[in-house]
């Protein structure tokens, strides 16, 4: 499983010297790009198409089925109509962060994929603290949140923000507690690291996934994600119900693609850390670890609109309440626990 | 049934006797507060001098058990202006009494009766903002459905219809001013939600005043769907011009129980006997209707509550779609059917009637799993229950002061159905209950509708068992109606009927024409939206638009 990240990988199907610094910023950048453009055809899949279908199965529904074969064409349809809309720039909203907010929330998420190993080699950096640049980068995007709150100069972008920061605190601290009983377990921060942990098997054919291992981490870490990327039952910054989308209200155009792709490479990168630290990452039998992988994210995608489509939304004091007296303590036991396990057995 | 009844307060039985009210002893009661007395068609009318309403009504209420002042109706006269105040008892809604103000034509006013009923405060400022009579001692009297800039008052006898309503630019607020009502309180933020706003059900507009997430303020505002349905039911002829406008108050699917209310006001104005055959399809097709609002309601109000459009609120549609369907078949139409006629309906079961029967059996038959569906979603889901129980919490006192109907009202413990205690229709010969719950939050509120569902299908069934077996040389639809009908003149009636969302009731005063000379609708959302500030005071947004959800408003019925 272990291999060279893939800028040294492309070099040498390049034929490139991978010790030339010019050759490989080149193939980074083409690395980034290659996975930069594979998380986006995800994102283009889920947004327009896939989670209208989703969703209509929910729903007792039949969703987009007239442009191309399953309605398919209908991406590019959305692109057009979506791109073509005219940006509106409402009175009064604070230039420069207004403007960028979108660009942070659809970026900062990107970011988090450099170092998450996909499978067939496919990981563009593997830092020894992968795990800790993840969650970070994962969570710059709250900043953005609150960039398009404050700026859009509209009271209900404002809650939104507001409540971004609020639920983001509140589930931050429970997530990444998780994540480091997980690291406990490996002993690294290594994303390879991690996941070459999960290889062995566990009992029979079961194999040693985290997510066996430690099945109550899993379902905190779920329940965290879910509230990190803003989904139901914790879908309170958006919630077109009360503030009417919150901090997206006032965008249109380019600057709404941004904003909800954001939304949706989030989602899919909570997909790859969970697919990564729980889920033994690229591993699985048969078919390539691409691919296994891509089921992975798709199966944490597929688990949020489920509770986007069946939970009710909690209240913004619940869900701090939640998360202050029970995430964090649970987490905080599931830490304690797992360091002693592993002290006693190790 | 009568869980809730109290037993009857001695003190507050003034005049009931066993065979109704005997008016004499409440006249005795008012002793020289009554100038002359009025017999109206549903009730007796006292007439009171325009400065002693609240002494009168306060002791209506405390002395003669009053607590339900249903409706407020204004209208001029050729002399003078005048108030009725229909009240009404809430275990009891057949003890009637209207009191009746009058008020001078060069200056018409009286004093408010917002202090004795809270209700009267909504009611009151539409008389003003309508007919133009002013109202002392009222806390708040402001236009309510016209705009603040309007010029005249439309229902009145010297208003012109053709003066434009033109308002200069400096007369207009600026919408782009800041909003002072957040000074005071630095802490607070005021927050306009609606009119355009995804949870308001419509064109509603509250106002809000925000401490945080907590509503520390809140007033809605409506009128922006006043469509003037009184003034249009004036200029129409009772016999057939009428009919199709209550289609349009409630709008979502509630036809027929709208239709209803004209037709049972109409018919006892102008003394109608309906035939028992058409009073069966009447009773099953509003009991349809009845289902078809109350599962709209809870989709609406999963909607609130949920987030987006989440699978239940694609359940309850799903399932409305199907007595949509049934309807569709008895009327030809799916939303403003116009299917019931004076003395009768438009027309028979559509044939072949078996097949008919068939589908609302298999409807009925299917109906009980699929509330059970829903409630396993939805009631039984702990995060719904997080947030909706003991959230937008009214009590029973409220809904009498605010003279909440329906399942607002029946959701707080309040046992009123005007179905039971009021009887049209076939309800009476019919084995069925009337639902409450003690809880007054949006848990019971929901729940509420969720059980009457199951009642209003256990009603259907025997309709459908009753039609099936009825003779065929007896199915009279229709009774004997002169093409033109003209009531006597000078007959005033209040007559209501429960409509999806509670007491729907009509005024008519006849003036020996072929057309009403008042036509005033009391609609129950009008009333149950003005305990919104009373639940959401205090509580965080969410609660607030659940509270909203809760309530089941129809802008349509709101605004008329």
């Amino acid at each position: 499983m272990q291999s060279a990240p893939l800028p040294e990988t492309l070099a040498n199907l390049l034929g490139l010297d991978p010790n030339n610094t010019v050759v490989m910023i080149v193939m980074s950048l083409i690395g980034a790009a290659l996975i930069g453009a594979l998380m986006m055809t995800n994102t283009a899949l889920a947004g327009p198409w896939a989670k209208r279908k989703i969703t209509a199965a929910f729903t007792d529904r039949i969703a987009v089925d007239r442009i191309g074969p399953y309605g398919l064409f209908i991406i590019v349809a959305d692109a057009v109509r979506l791109l073509s809309k005219e940006l509106i720039v409402p009175e009064g909203v604070d230039r420069p962060a207004w403007d960028l907010a979108p660009l942070v929330i659809a970026s900062t998420a990107l970011l988090g994929f450099a170092v998450i190993p996909m499978g067939n080699g496919i990981q563009l950096a593997d830092p020894e603290v992968g795990l800790a640049y993840v969650f970070a980068t994962a969570s710059m995007a709250s900043v953005g949140l609150v960039m398009a709150g404050y700026a859009s100069n509209n009271k209900y972008s404002f809650l939104g923000g507001l409540r971004a920061v609020a639920q983001n605190l509140a589930y931050e601290i429970p997530l990444i507690l998780t994540g480091a009983s997980v690291v406990i377990f490996a002993g690294s921060l290594q994303m390879s690291e991690i996941v070459a942990a999960q290889q062995q098997s566990l009992i029979g054919p079961l194999p040693s996934w985290y997510a066996f291992v430690n099945p109550f981490a899993f379902v905190l870490f779920m329940i965290a994600n879910l509230a990190e990327v803003g989904r139901n039952p914790f879908d309170i910054p958006e919630a077109p119900t009360e503030i009417v989308a919150g901090y997206q209200t006032e965008y249109s155009s380019v600057y709404f693609v941004l904003v909800y792709l954001g939304e949706f490479i989030h989602i899919f990168l909570g997909g790859a850390i969970i697919a990564t630290i729980f889920l033994g990452g690229p591993a699985g039998p048969v078919l390539p670890g691409i691919v296994w992988f891509l089921i992975k994210i798709w199966g944490v995608f597929l688990f949020t609109q489920w509770a986007r489509s069946a939970v009710p939304r909690v209240r913004i004091d619940q869900l701090i309440e939640i998360g202050w007296k029970g995430m964090l303590v649970l987490s905080l036991a599931n830490l304690l626990l797992t360091a002693v396990i592993v002290g006693v057995t190790v | 049934m009568s869980l809730e009844k109290p037993s009857r307060d001695t003190a507050l039985d003034v005049g009931v006797t066993e065979d109704g009210l005997d008016y004499d002893a409440l006249a005795d009661l008012l002793g020289g507060h009554v100038l002359d007395r009025e017999q109206h068609v549903n009730s007796e009318g006292f007439v009171i001098r325009p400065d002693e309403v609240q002494e009168v009504l306060s002791t209506l209420k405390e002395e003669a058990g009053f607590d339900h002042c249903a409706c407020v109706t204004a209208q001029e006269y050729d002399d003078r202006y005048e108030s009725i105040y229909h009240l009404r008892k809430y275990n009891d809604p057949t003890q009637e009494l209207s009191v009746i103000v009058p008020s001078p034509k060069d200056d018409p006013h009286n004093e408010s009766a917002a202090r004795v009923y809270d209700t009267a405060d909504w009611h009151e400022r539409e008389a003003y903002d309508l007919v133009g009579i002013d109202y002392d001692d009222h806390p708040d009297l402001r236009r309510i459905l016209l705009p603040e800039t309007w010029q005249g008052h439309p229902l009145s006898q010297d208003y012109n219809q053709d003066q434009p309503q033109i308002v200069s630019l400096r007369e207009h607020a600026n919408p782009l001013q800041d909003d002072k009502r957040s000074e005071d309180d630095p802490d607070t933020m005021f927050v306009n939600i609606g009119p355009h706003h995804p949870a308001t059900h419509g064109v509603l507009h509250v106002e809000t005043v925000l401490d945080g997430e907590q509503i520390a303020d809140i007033e809605p505002d409506i009128g922006y769907l006043h469509r003037c349905e009184e003034q249009m039911c004036q200029q129409g002829t009772y016999r057939h011009q009428i009919m199709p406008y209550p289609d349009r108050w409630d709008y979502i699917s509630a036809g027929i129980l709208n239709e209803w209310a004209y037709a049972r006001a109409a018919e006892d104005l102008a003394d109608i006997e309906v035939p028992e055959y058409a009073q069966v399809i009447r009773t099953m097709s509003a009991e349809m209707c009845r289902i078809a609002s109350h599962e709209l309601a809870l989709a609406t109000f999963a909607l609130d509550v949920f987030g987006d459009f989440t699978a239940v609120f694609q359940y309850g549609i799903r399932d409305r779609e199907i007595v949509q369907n049934l309807l569709e078949d008895l009327t030809g139409q799916r939303l403003m059917f116009n299917y019931l006629r004076l003395g009768g309906v438009a027309w028979d079961l559509p044939e072949p009637r078996e097949e008919y029967f068939e589908k609302i059996r298999d409807f009925l038959d299917d109906l009980p799993h699929k509330l059970e569906e829903i409630h396993d979603l939805v009631t039984g889901n702990e995060i719904f229950q997080m947030r909706c129980v003991d959230t937008g919490v009214l009590s029973p006192e409220q809904v009498k002061q605010y003279g909440a109907t329906g399942p607002v009202a029946r959701g707080s413990g309040v046992d009123y159905d005007l179905r039971r205690d009021d009887p049209y229709g076939y309800y009476d010969e019919l084995d069925w209950n009337v639902v409450t719950e003690q809880g007054g939050d949006n848990f019971s509120r929901v729940l509420v509708r969720l059980r009457e569902v199951e009642e209003s299908a256990r009603i259907i069934e025997q309709c459908v068992d009753l039609l099936e077996q009825w003779p065929e040389d007896d199915r009279e639809i229709q009774a004997n109606v002169p093409r033109t009908l003209r009531p006597e003149p000078d007959q005033e009636i209040y007559r209501s009927v429960e409509g999806a969302k509670g007491e729907l009731g009509i005024y008519i005063r006849s003036d020996g024409t072929d057309k009403p000379a008042r036509f005033k609708i009391r609609s129950p959302c009008f009333s149950n939206l003005q305990t919104l500030p009373e639940m959401s005071q205090g509580e965080y947004i969410p609660d607030m638009i659940a509270s909203l959800g809760s309530l089941d408003i129809v802008l349509g019925e709101v605004d008329r």
